[in-house]
């Protein structure tokens, strides 16, 4: 068909207004945050489930790729239409279809953004847990595909200990709903978990009914600072094998500290190799106990322990360091940061070994690397800047970026525990899943036949 | 047409999508070319050789050069900085689309963007004999002050005369407008210069935000300004205000608070005639009214809606919502309000009667 004719096809399902071609509206479309690019033919922003029937099918039998995009936040090119097509920009279906208070469940459609869904649950008392650095725009949709985490994942898990059901819209239009309202079920293969994590290269999900978790009545903030990265790794390891489950457990490196006191100058973060900012939440005791025991845990490796005084302090510490990833940009006006290589994740007791690594890494190519994230759970972000107009800088960082990757895999880890594989890690998956990545490619075959569903992604 | 420094300070923008979760334009929109990480990429993209066509002008012309996205950008980038270049390197080029061609034929013509051919100074009335050539204070209207809201710009002066201030003898608009659509500016900044220099002031008040941002920022030669509550809130001792029974709340004008810092004096003057009751985003993070940066002229439907939003902020049981810039207020106006919007003039001059 056409690109004429299917255009015209395609404003008769969604209508004139919820489709462009405007070349401005594709460009804008032909990235995320990563550095994959692809050109959509057309974007789409549906409204219903049914629209988005339509149009899969549509492009089904004329193979035509379908790209799912929330916010187009991502860091791995997930949501980028590498090989042309439609873009479903699912923002506008974002609303909250059922709050079932007595269940502790709420139905949403996949454009809510993460932290307006948490606004509307707060006066609940309740809260959808994972809570990635871009909660103030990604959406539950993009969240769901990429099996989002974040800050708080050491203790509250990943995106799939939250999905009970989903409705999805297969490759052939069909729309089927997995999962169960009952927190428990067996019945069957676990779809819902297949398609949690699933980056759109098996079906459009289109709802999807989620578990929450009560507020916790109190959170404090404790920051303890080292003299390197690999103590503070030690010091991870020896907090969580006491048997203390932190909310959160972050590592920030010198160059980050110094990003963050840029970014905020009020936040005044002591200076250091390194800093853990742990969080504890739970109850007036259980809160206290915590604090309690994570500052003996570090007494004997961290050079000094604060905690924050107050909760402006406490929220104003945490503001930046959601913010960090991009806010090193600022360390030098002539440098941006790249998301490349930023997202492995190793198994806990080899963290200081793999800080080792990072450095040694950093050292042999002569490229600042700034450590930080989710230690608690054994992901490491790494940050590099470069001066983006450099082909040299570029080689360079693309080269570290590779023994990063190939470092973690040798010890166990994965190039990516929350950010996604997308375009930019596919092709790593075959060196860290073997055969499994042999059984995806089954399965996506079987689900997608003619390879519409968001071709180019996850080595599938 | 860009060199390297206009495309680093593109590539600044790391895309991580922050802006959208403030982007007024966005809000409403909700397309990504109306984000400001879609307009830097649009930007980009001309770089690269996109085409110029209505998808692009309405993508770098929809901004209202707000700021509310530099404020919070983590990595640093300056969206409207890059935007305003834009639309200036478009313009130069010849490209730019009716609304832009309008405001700068009116403005380089008759004085002034709202194609006004009357007396600029009529607002003056009696006044307008008996005025001091020289002064260490001249009041700049601005355009709107002076075509749309001659008695509260009158009200103004009477404010500001008793405090020995002048006005220029022939004000033309300060550039403001042309500025921000892309247009040169500079003609109109000399001759509202020159008489600035006649005057013999050291200082030059304004009551309007895009003025005051303008004649601060743009001017080619370095003004001491001030903006109107600045100047009073400094004089509440000699001004024998009265407290009125009200309860009232403010709209920050972007290009007096975000843009310049100026947060503290309106609110010092509110606070001594009334009580004053914060809109749900104030100060640093408050929303856009959506006039600005040609959007009001250009997008006239999409400056309402901004405008709505904005006035959703409203908190309950107010008298009036009061602001300090003619535009905004402007814009509010149009977006129904539940209660009045006033010039923070009229509140002062409440409590002076």
């Amino acid at each position: 068909m056409q690109k004429s004719d299917l255009l015209i096809k395609l404003q008769e399902i969604v209508g004139n207004e919820h489709v462009s071609v405007s070349a401005a509206e594709l460009y804008c479309y032909s990235c995320d945050a990563s550095q994959i690019r692809g050109m959509p033919d057309f974007v789409i922003r549906p409204v219903s489930t049914e629209q988005i029937s339509k149009i899969v099918s549509l492009a089904n039998e004329n193979e035509i790729p379908v790209t799912a995009r929330g916010a187009g936040t991502g860091l791995a090119g997930g949501a980028v239409p590498v090989e042309g097509g439609i873009v479903l920009d699912m923002s506008a279906m974002n609303r909250i279809l059922e709050t079932d208070l007595d269940n502790l469940q709420v139905t949403i459609e996949p454009g809510i953004v993460q932290e307006k869904l948490n606004q509307a649950l707060e006066p609940y008392g309740l809260f959808f847990p994972p809570d990635p650095g871009s909660s103030a725009m990604c959406t539950l949709g993009g969240l769901i595909a990429n099996n989002g985490s974040g800050m708080r994942s050491v203790k509250y898990g990943t995106t799939r200990n939250y999905v009970l059901g989903l409705e999805v819209v297969l490759a052939d239009g069909t729309v089927i709903n997995t999962g169960s309202k009952a927190s428990k079920s067996v019945a069957g293969y676990s779809l819902t978990d297949l398609f949690v994590g699933s980056e759109g290269t098996l079906g459009i999900i289109t709802k999807a009914t989620l578990r929450l978790r009560a507020l916790p009545k109190e959170r404090s903030v404790l920051l303890a600072s080292f003299d390197d990265p690999e103590h503070a790794g030690q010091a991870v390891v020896k907090v969580l094998s006491s048997g203390i489950v932190p909310s959160a457990c972050e590592i920030l490196d010198r160059n980050i500290i110094e990003a963050i006191n840029t970014f905020d100058p009020k936040i005044g973060l002591p200076k250091a190799g390194a800093i853990l900012m742990f969080e504890v939440d739970g109850t007036e005791n259980t809160v206290r106990e915590g604090i309690e025991m994570i500052k003996d845990a570090c007494s004997t490796l961290a050079t000094s322990i604060r905690a924050a005084s107050d909760k402006k302090e406490r929220d104003e510490i945490w503001a930046a360091r959601r913010l960090v990833g991009a806010a090193v940009s600022r360390l030098d006006p002539l440098r941006t940061r790249v998301y490349v290589g930023e997202d492995i994740g190793v198994p806990i007791k080899e963290l200081p070994g793999m800080l080792h690594k990072v450095r040694e890494i950093s050292e042999e190519f002569k490229l600042p690397i700034m450590t930080y994230g989710h230690i608690g759970d054994g992901n490491l972000h790494t940050g590099m800047c470069i001066d983006v107009l450099s082909d040299a800088e570029w080689e360079k960082l693309n080269k570290a970026a590779d023994k990063i990757h190939r470092t973690a895999i040798g010890i166990g880890g994965t190039v990516t525990a929350e950010h996604g594989v997308g375009s930019a890690r596919a092709s790593y998956l075959e060196l860290e899943l073997g055969k499994a990545l042999d059984v995806m490619i089954l399965i996506k075959n079987a689900l997608d036949p003619k390879g519409i569903m968001n071709p180019g992604k996850m080595g599938v | 047409m860009m060199n390297d420094e206009d495309m680093r300070s593109i590539l600044k923008c790391v895309r991580c999508g922050t802006c959208r979760s403030v982007c007024p334009v966005f809000d409403v929109n909700g397309w990504e070319s109306s984000s400001s990480r879609g307009r830097m990429l649009v930007a980009h993209g001309i770089s690269q050789g996109l085409e110029v066509d209505k998808g692009v002008f309405d993508s770098i012309n929809t901004c209202t050069t707000c700021g509310l996205c530099e404020e919070i950008c983590p990595s640093g980038a300056s969206p409207v900085k890059v935007i305003e270049n834009v639309r200036h390197q478009l313009v130069l080029q010849g490209k730019m689309t009716d609304a832009q061609k309008l405001i700068r034929a009116d403005a380089l013509e008759k004085g002034n963007p709202l194609g006004e051919s009357k007396d600029r100074m009529a607002w003056l009335g009696d006044s307008r004999n008996d005025l001091p050539e020289k002064s260490k204070y001249v009041f700049f209207a601005g355009c709107l002050a002076s075509y749309r809201y001659p008695e509260i710009t009158k009200k103004t002066f009477d404010i500001l005369r008793k405090f020995g201030v002048t006005v220029l003898e022939e004000e033309v608009c300060c550039g403001s407008p042309l500025l921000r659509t892309g247009s040169d500016p500079s003609e109109l900044m000399s001759k509202n210069l020159e008489q600035i220099k006649k005057t013999g002031a050291h200082t030059v008040i304004t009551g309007c935000a895009g003025c005051y941002t303008t004649l601060k920022n743009d001017f080619p030669e370095e003004l001491n300004v001030l903006h109107v509550t600045e100047f009073l809130a400094e004089r509440l001792a000699e001004m024998d205000l009265k407290k009125l029974d009200l309860k009232v709340t403010y709209h920050d004008p972007c290009h007096l608070g975000r843009c310049n810092g100026v947060f503290d004096a309106p609110r010092q003057l509110i606070k001594a005639v009334c009580y004053l009751e914060e809109m749900k985003s104030n100060r640093e993070r408050s929303k856009c009214c959506g006039a600005g940066g040609g959007v009001l002229k250009g997008y006239p439907e999409l400056s309402l809606e901004l405008s709505k939003n904005r006035l959703e902020e409203i908190p309950k049981d107010v008298d009036y919502l009061v602001t300090a810039c003619p535009l905004c207020r402007t814009n509010l106006k149009r977006g129904g309000p539940r209660v009045d919007v006033l010039d923070i003039i009229d509140l002062v001059e409440m409590a002076m009667e």
